[in-house]
């Protein structure tokens, strides 16, 4: 494609310097720069001062040996994630298949409201389900409270860790189904409607013919909002960081992000709060590689 | 046809899905009208309607310097990510080099990085550099996070610049710099707004770099200032959401307009080319 009017062989250089520049120094080395710092014990005086002692995987077996890992920040990352990530992919394919059905009118109209929902910021979105159970004036945990599934006058939602990452879950789902609805619709208007039709003639239906047409042609844009979905909701942050204790006031509802981040930050221990990134960094890998080469595995069968 | 669902089915669900999506918006923008917002109630439905939490967030709060602060450094992030993001699609679109594969691979793989996992040692370089409390110092990390997509989705429009109209420039006498400005760039003005949009959102929304650097109150982003009304006092309900919506107005602005782009082929527009 390149004519010789295009220039000399360093044009494209010039153009890319800005950019490989920008990525280097804010993308490539703090990648390096959070593995190093995950060995080294660097605390304020290091910050003040300068300088780091490397302390090996001391950092890691803290960790590994904090029972805090195991019994909150661990099950509260993945659990929350695997509940999320269902939750979202089910809830944005049933809305998919609705937006499909519809006629153009209602299809605009709830495809607007589904808009609203996606184009909500995590920050403000967040806030709104705090305000909607907040224990003493929420409009929810009254909801709740007519349900009996709640004692209002006692009981503080956010407290509660179960309560708390239902919460969580939520505001999650709420904020992530319209990314896959939208992935999904644009994928099931290239479905041709003659398989359907044929399948319905043979009489399939319709579980039968989601499952057995939808479901196959779809598969990669399936797999392309279960991949995006589940890193998004493994590294949640936002949405947990500011509901009432999550900030770290309460360690039970810690997740890997909101730990890391409070290591590092409120109580000074880079190296530790390094470490927890690395480790959460590493399992997103591991889950996006198992997901990849089940994929390619089935894809040559 | 046989259906799952009749028409009456098709409303019902139509309906729910409309209440589901729009109810936290819905109330927000009521509780920010709402007078008694602050009294306690545990209605949705506004008691009625007055502008009065708007006009204490934006007269007697620092929240307009906040919502200023925003606006800087998101603009600064839409206008250095666009360009730059314009340099180099050109540069992989438009000519072959050695290392221009790898290159355009390390771009996509650097865009799986989660921004949570860099907090700590982006801390710590800006510290270094003098960077914290600084609105340039939050935009350069937002241009770096937003660069990525913007010259994936900008290469697919550089390439679809027939060259000829570049060779025609050439003719005329311009320059490889007159060329760029005069020809491509109005021509990909329409991939610029797309992720212009995109970076916008990605720095107006933004909250853990945001909270992180700007520890100095005067410094704070609209996203982290939206804590000041938590007091120990209690909480300003009607200016937590009188602020919130005016967050989130811009915001749900750019999603409808880009709304038909969304829907009519995510895939495909970001692919094209």
């Amino acid at each position: 494609m390149s004519s010789p009017a295009l220039g000399s062989a360093r044009r494209p250089w010039l153009l890319l310097a800005p950019t490989l520049a920008v990525i280097g120094i804010l993308l490539l080395w703090p990648m390096v720069r959070v593995v190093v710092l995950s060995f080294q014990d660097f605390g304020l005086r290091e910050l003040v001062r300068g300088g780091a002692e490397i302390v090996g995987l001391q950092n890691y077996r803290d960790i590994l040996t904090d029972e805090r890992l195991w019994r909150v920040a661990l099950p509260n990352t993945v659990v929350f994630a695997l509940v999320c990530v269902v939750l979202t992919v089910a809830v944005g394919t049933l809305v998919a298949l609705l937006l499909h059905r519809l006629s153009p009118g209602w299809r605009t109209l709830v495809m607007m409201a589904v808009m609203a929902a996606w184009a909500i910021p995590a920050v403000t979105g967040t806030y709104v389900w705090v305000y909607l159970f907040d224990a003493r004036a929420g409009f929810l945990t009254g909801v709740l409270g007519q349900l009996g599934l709640v004692d209002v006058a006692t009981q503080n939602l956010f407290t509660e860790r179960g309560w708390f990452y239902a919460i969580a879950t939520l505001n999650v789902v709420h904020h992530g189904f319209p990314f896959v609805a939208v992935t999904v619709l644009a994928g099931l208007v290239t479905i041709p409607s003659e398989l359907p039709e044929a399948a319905m003639i043979d009489g399939a239906n319709a579980w039968q013919r989601f499952r057995h047409i939808t479901v196959p042609m779809l598969k990669p844009v399936f797999a392309i909002v279960t991949i995006l979905s589940t890193i998004w909701d493994f590294k949640v942050f936002t949405q947990i960081y500011l509901m009432p204790g999550g900030d770290g006031s309460n360690r039970e509802v810690l997740n890997l992000g909101t730990w890391s981040y409070i290591t590092a930050m409120s109580q000074n221990q880079f190296g530790l709060g390094a470490a927890i990134a690395v480790l959460l960094t590493i399992l997103l890998l591991a889950i996006t590689a198992v997901y990849l080469r089940t994929l390619f595995k089935e894809e040559e069968l | 046809m046989r259906r799952l669902l009749g028409r009456g089915g098709l409303v019902l669900a139509s309906v729910v899905v409309v209440v589901f999506s729009i109810f936290p918006v819905f109330v927000m923008i009521g509780t920010a009208l709402d007078p008694a917002a602050n009294a306690g109630g545990r209605g949705v439905i506004p008691s009625g309607i007055s502008f009065e939490h708007f006009g204490r967030v934006l007269s007697q709060t620092r929240f307009p310097d906040y919502l200023l602060n925003s606006l800087i450094v998101a603009v600064v992030t839409v206008v250095a990510s666009g360009l730059l993001a314009l340099f180099a699609a050109v540069a992989v679109a438009r000519f072959r080099f050695s290392g221009r594969t790898k290159i355009l691979m390390m771009i996509l793989i650097v865009q799986m990085v989660p921004m949570e996992a860099l907090v700590i040692p982006l801390f710590l370089q800006a510290k270094t550099l003098g960077l914290l409390n600084s609105l340039l110092g939050l935009s350069v990390v937002y241009i770096a996070f937003s660069l990525s997509f913007a010259i994936w989705t900008l290469r697919g429009f550089v390439a679809a610049v027939p060259v000829e109209l570049e060779e025609a420039a050439y003719l005329d006498g311009a320059s490889w710099w007159q060329m760029f400005w005069k020809v491509l760039f109005p021509l990909v003005a329409p991939g610029l707004v797309a992720v212009s949009v995109f970076s916008f959102i990605l720095a107006w929304n933004e909250f853990i770099f945001a909270l992180t650097f700007m520890a100095d109150d005067d410094m704070y982003t609209a996203a982290v200032g939206l804590r000041t009304f938590f007091t120990r006092g209690g909480t300003d309900w009607g200016a937590v959401m009188a602020a919130s919506t005016i967050i989130t107005v811009p915001v749900m602005i750019f999603f409808v307009a880009v709304q038909s782009r969304l829907s009519s082929g995510l895939m495909s527009g970001a692919t094209k080319g």
